[in-house]
This record gives C-alpha cells, structure tokens and sequence, in this order.
C-alpha cells in the first residue's frame, strides 16, 4: 500500500506540470503495482452506439472504484431504515427496475409516485429521471437518497455510516488511492457501477452490428412499423431523442403529476415526460413514468385508443381528419412487439458482475 | 523492465495538483468578510423595511452560496483559488459563515475579486468539485434534494403591501435547473486599498482583508422591480428567478 501511495505520488507529481490533465501517459520503471492493485475497466462504446454524454476521463472506471460502487448500491446503509438500497427498487433481472410494484416503494413501506426507471445505458443519456430532474449521473443519487419516500437519508448522515464501517475506509483507499471518504468519492462510485451499466448485446444490437444475425419476418416487419410509428420519438439505437414529450396520457388525479414543468416552470413543459429508451422493454413492465400499463399489448392498445387530448399533446399524435391516436392494426401491434423483443438483452441481464451476490 | 502504462487517475491528479498549487511562494492570506445591508444601513433580520413597491417586509433567513473565487492581479493576470475548496455558504444568521479566509494567496498587488453566486451548473460536478460541498449545501438547507441542485440564495420573511394588509411570508428561493435556467452569476468587484494612491496589496504573514457589501434590497429594487405581491412563492421560476439573479448581479460592492 505505502508504495502504492509512493507511486500515485509521482503520477500527481508528473502530472502537474502537463498540459493535459485528462491523460497522463507515464513512462516509468516499477509502477506495475497501480495496474495490478487497481486496474483500469475495458469501458469502450459499443460500436453502433451514439456518443458518450458522461465524461468519462473524469471518472474512468477502475476495478476497485467498481466494486465499491457496487457495495454501495447495493447497501441498505444508504437508506435511514437500513434495508432500502439502491437495488431494492433497481433489480437486475427487471433491467434494473421495480418489478412488482407500479410505483416505487421506499423506507417504511412508503410509496413514491414514479415507476422506479430501468438502469442501463446511463453513460449516454443527457439528463436523469422522468422529468430530467437531474442533469448529471454523479449528482443523481442525491434524489433517492434524500427522497422521504425512497431512502429518507441525509448526504451527510450516510458519510458518517460508511466511515464507521469496520470495511469501507479500507475500500475507498484502494479504489482512490489514499485514505479518505467523501462525498465525491462515493459518488464517482456510484457512477462507475453505473457507467459499466452498457447493455448493448440485445438481437437488435447484432443486427444493427451487421453480426450475421437475421430478424424474423415478424420482427422485420415490426422494425419498418417502428420506425414509421414510433421513431419520431423513440429514435435512434437507444430508441430515445431524450426530449420530454406529452404522449396523451391521461392525468391521474391521485399523483396529479405534471412532469417537466416542475423543473422548469414552464407551461409548455406540462405532462411532459422524458421519452424512454426501449432497451429491454419486454421485461421492465410495468409501464409509463407512474407504471399504469402492465403489458406492451396495454402500452399498444394505448397508442391507439387511449391517448386524451390536451394542450401540450405531441401533434404527431392529432391526424388529418383530427381525431387522435395512432393508426395501427392488431396485427401491426404484434409486429411491433416482436420488434421489441429483439431488445432483451440477456448477456446484461445475467452479467454476474453487476449481481449482488 | 520499462513499460508504458496509460494512468487514467486523473482525480488523484487533480487533486494533488491543487494542493501543489496552493504551495506557492510568500503565500498571503485574504480575508473576505461579507456584510447584508440594507441600502447603507447593516440588516437585521426580523427588522421591517420597504421596497419601492411600497411593501413592507422582514428578512427572517437569508442565506446564498458562494463559489469560484479569482482574484486579478495588478498585472491583469488571475488567481484562481482551487476550485473545490471555493464553495461557502453565507448565512446572516451564522457570524462564522459571513467570513471566509482565503489561504495560500500568492503575495503581490491586486486590483479586483470575481465570484460566482451560487453554482454554476453548466460545469460538470467532478470537473468543479461541487460534489463535496453537497454535504455542506445539505446541512445548511441549500440543497434542492429533489432535483440534485443547489439554492443559490434563499431569501425568507414576511410582508404586508396595499392589498395584503396581513402579514404574510414571502419565500425566495434562487437557484439553477439543470441547463434550462441558469441563474449562475459571475460577480467582479474592485479590491479597495486604503487610500487611492496605495495597491491592494496582499502580503506574506500579513492578513489583507476586505469587507463586501450585499445590498439585499437590489433584490427587489435593482434593474429591475420585483413586486413580493406579485409572487409571493418563487422557486421553480423562469421569469422572476433570472430577474431577482440579474438583480442580484449588482447587488455586491467592496466596502470602501
Ligand atoms: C424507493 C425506490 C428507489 C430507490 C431506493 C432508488 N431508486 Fe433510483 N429511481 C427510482 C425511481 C422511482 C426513479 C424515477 C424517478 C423520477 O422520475 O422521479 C429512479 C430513477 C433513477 C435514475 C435515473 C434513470 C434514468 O434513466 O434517468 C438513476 C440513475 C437511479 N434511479 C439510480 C439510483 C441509485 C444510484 C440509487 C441508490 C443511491 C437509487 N436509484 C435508489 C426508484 C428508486
Ligand atoms: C410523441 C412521441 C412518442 C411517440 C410517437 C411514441 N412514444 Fe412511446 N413514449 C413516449 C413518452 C414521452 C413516453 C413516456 C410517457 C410517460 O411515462 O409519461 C413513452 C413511453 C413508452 C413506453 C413505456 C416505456 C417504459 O419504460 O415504461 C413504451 C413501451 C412505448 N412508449 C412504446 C412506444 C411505441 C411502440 C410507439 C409506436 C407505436 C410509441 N411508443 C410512440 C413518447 C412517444
């Protein structure tokens, strides 16, 4: 340890005086230590995907900082009543969300308004939760660790635990490299286990790849009915363009949730939601910011016959002859969701790394 | 054995790359005192004043973050004070809080300091170094909890005006979300010397010190007029919140 710390010395050391304090490729004899004590995670973008929106030469994920996000996420210590981790509501099998419950349920049995959102993905998305709240994934657990209906804890108060914990002063030091726990080292970890968080191994995704994979007659025609009706929003490889959209959902009075407009204020921004990736959409039911559908044939259903008029209601959805609703057969629907199940991704599903145990 | 590794730690890098940089030479030391007035006069909280709507209202908290300190140099060259150690929240309620010492300052003349109020949010939180301040921002209830932000002033009391003849509270609450509303301001004030023909001059071993004054009545009566009446509750506010943070933007003036 007392040589690893010797070495970072000098990696600090060289490091100021370049220019460029993302990279710094040093070329020194015995340093193999910082390699093998704490590796550098493979974290490379998949190659049909878009561009990185997480900076990650700010927080490159390292095997130690990984694991000690992943104790941390999974850690009912985060929460005031103890039990309530980050992955009692983030389920792994479920694509990361609360599988049965519509909406989340945090310490006391409490019972937030929102369906808890899938994880995966996160290092390229602009903004976080339904309403984009957060604008940064390293700030983002601020949310549920505060939120008297998720975690009810302080910032400060989890500090406090982690520091008093026979195991977690010796694993922030090998994961940073001095002793030392604080806030923004908690959170970088958090952001590393999420960072790794890439599914990208779904039928689709070898599709896309062009990796000798063939869709169903099915599947291929529920892609071409995708794009046609659902892309406008639902677009590109994540199957998101990020924007905050009102679909027609109508208000339910009992949570009276007005979406975007609460961060912005703006009237425009009312019931707007964010538009969701799609990625393992066949098993994250149940669905919508508030999980009112429980099956995609509802969510189809829905396209056509369910959506409510209002005055922030996306136009694509008003047509000609100015009744609302898309225009789908219940052979069309079928389609589509044979698409969509070519976005399971069961490589990231099973991805024993991410497992609590 | 020679081998060429690619040292990703930038953290730890920065890090102690800030703590070489405060090591400079004949390190001096600023003292910056921050004083609530209203108009000319020292505020008190609890005390009534009037604004030129013709409201009569109290401050009962205030409080307002502080960040990003750079000083310049008379040679118009800047000291940047390390980022993450430059977060403060001034609370009129906490003495403690309304000084801020400022180590490490390399000696030489100066002429001006630059601050942010508040945070600036377009900057990524590990980048600024915002992340260890939550803490503080939380214990001092400057942190939006709900949205991961920060409150960049919050500003409470009563009131009374021609048609609310009750007093009634009034509740101020600025900050930025996300990068929709960014109410970050970055405020330049001109250090003041003794005497006009002498330098701002901070020395090694020796404390300089400045006092700036925080007008709080710009807030209401600066470029522009913000009626309490008007709106009582402003928080999530994309009209009145960037108007009360322009207000603000000149509502700070070094003590002469
Ligand atoms: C009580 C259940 C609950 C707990 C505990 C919880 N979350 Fe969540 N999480 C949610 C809900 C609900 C949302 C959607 C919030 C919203 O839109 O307001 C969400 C959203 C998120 C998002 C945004 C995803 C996106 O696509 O924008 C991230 C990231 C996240 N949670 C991470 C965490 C982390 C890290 C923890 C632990 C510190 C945590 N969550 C604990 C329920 C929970
Ligand atoms: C106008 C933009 C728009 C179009 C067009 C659109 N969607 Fe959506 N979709 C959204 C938004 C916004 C949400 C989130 C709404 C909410 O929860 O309030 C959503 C939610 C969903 C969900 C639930 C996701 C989850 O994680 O709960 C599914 C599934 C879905 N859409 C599928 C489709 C399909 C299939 C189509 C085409 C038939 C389609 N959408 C067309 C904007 C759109």
């Amino acid at each position: 340890m007392n040589k690893l710390l010797h070495i970072l010395g000098f990696i600090c050391f060289l490091s100021c005086g370049s220019d460029n304090e993302d990279y710094t490729l040093i070329e020194e004899e015995g340093i193999e230590d910082t390699q093998s004590e704490n590796p550098l995670l493979d974290f490379s973008v998949p190659s049909n995907f878009p561009d990185l929106t997480y900076d990650v030469s700010q927080n490159p994920p390292t095997e130690k900082g990984f694991e000690l996000g992943k104790k941390l996420f999974y850690d009912g210590q985060l929460a005031s009543d103890g039990v309530v981790s980050c992955g009692f509501c983030h389920i792994q099998s479920f694509a990361f969300t609360h599988h049965t419950h519509i909406t989340s349920h945090g310490v006391d049995g409490l019972i937030g308004r929102r369906n808890a959102q899938p994880l995966h993905n996160m290092a390229f998305m602009n903004e976080f939760t339904w309403d984009g709240a957060s604008t940064f994934l390293d700030s983002q657990p601020i949310i549920p660790i505060t939120a008297e209906v998720e975690m009810n804890e302080t910032v400060s108060n989890v500090l406090n635990k982690l520091r008093d914990d026979p195991n977690y002063p010796a694993l922030f030091a090998e994961a940073y490299g001095s002793e030392g726990i604080n806030a923004e080292r908690m959170f970088k970890s958090l952001s590393q286990f999420m960072l790794m968080m890439v599914s990208a191994n779904s039928k689709y995704d070898k599709w896309e790849r062009g990796e000798s994979i063939t869709f169903s007659e099915q599947e291929e025609d529920g892609r071409v009915l995708f794009q046609e009706k659902c892309a406008s929003c639902h677009a590109g490889t994540l199957q998101t363009d990020q924007s905050y959209r009102n679909n027609g959902l109508p208000l339910d009075p009992q949570y009276n949730d007005m979406g975007r407009t609460e961060v912005t204020g703006l009237t425009d921004d009312i019931r707007k939601f964010k538009v969701p990736s799609l990625r393992n959409i066949e098993i994250t039911f149940p669905y919508m910011h508030d999980g009112r559908l429980g099956t995609l044939e509802d969510v189809l259903d829905f396209y056509t016959d369910g959506i409510v008029q209002s005055e922030t209601l996306d136009p694509i959805f008003t047509k000609p002859s100015g009744s609302i609703g898309l225009e789908m057969t219940a052979e069309e629907k079928s389609k589509i969701i044979e698409f969509l199940k070519t976005l399971t991704d069961t490589d990231f599903l099973n991805d024993q790394s991410f497992a609590e145990f | 054995m020679k081998k060429t590794f690619l040292i990703l730690l930038a953290t730890i890098a920065i890090t102690a790359c800030k703590e070489d940089e405060t090591q400079v030479q004949n390190p001096g030391t600023l003292n910056l005192t921050f004083e609530n007035v209203i108009d000319d006069t020292t505020l008190n909280l609890g005390d009534s004043y009037i604004n030129s709507s013709s409201e009569t209202y109290t401050i009962n908290e205030l409080k307002y973050i502080i960040s990003n300190i750079t000083l310049t140099r008379k040679d118009g060259t800047l000291e940047i004070y390390p980022q993450d150690e430059s977060y403060f929240v001034v609370n009129e309620a906490d003495a403690n809080s309304k000084s801020i010492q400022l180590n490490g300052i390399e000696a030489g003349d100066y002429t001006a300091i630059t601050f942010g109020f508040g945070v600036d949010p377009t900057k990524y939180p590990i980048e600024s170094g915002t992340l260890n301040f939550v803490p503080t921002a939380e214990e001092t209830g400057m942190l939006w909890t709900w949205s991961a932000g920060f409150k960049f002033i919050l500003l409470e009391g009563d009131y009374t005006s021609q048609t609310v003849t009750e007093s009634s509270p009034y509740l101020i609450h600025v900050g930025s979300h996300g990068a929709n509303l960014d109410n970050y301001r970055d405020i330049t004030v001109a250090l003041e010397a003794a005497s006009s023909n002498t330098d701002f001059t901070i020395a090694e071993g020796v404390n300089a010190s400045q006092t700036i004054l925080f007008d709080v009545s710009k807030v209401f009566d600066g470029a522009n007029t913000i009626s309490i009446d008007n709106k009582p509750d402003i928080q999530v506010d994309p009209v009145n919140a960037p108007l009360i943070a322009t207000n603000i933007s000149t509502a700070f003036a070094a003590q002469q």
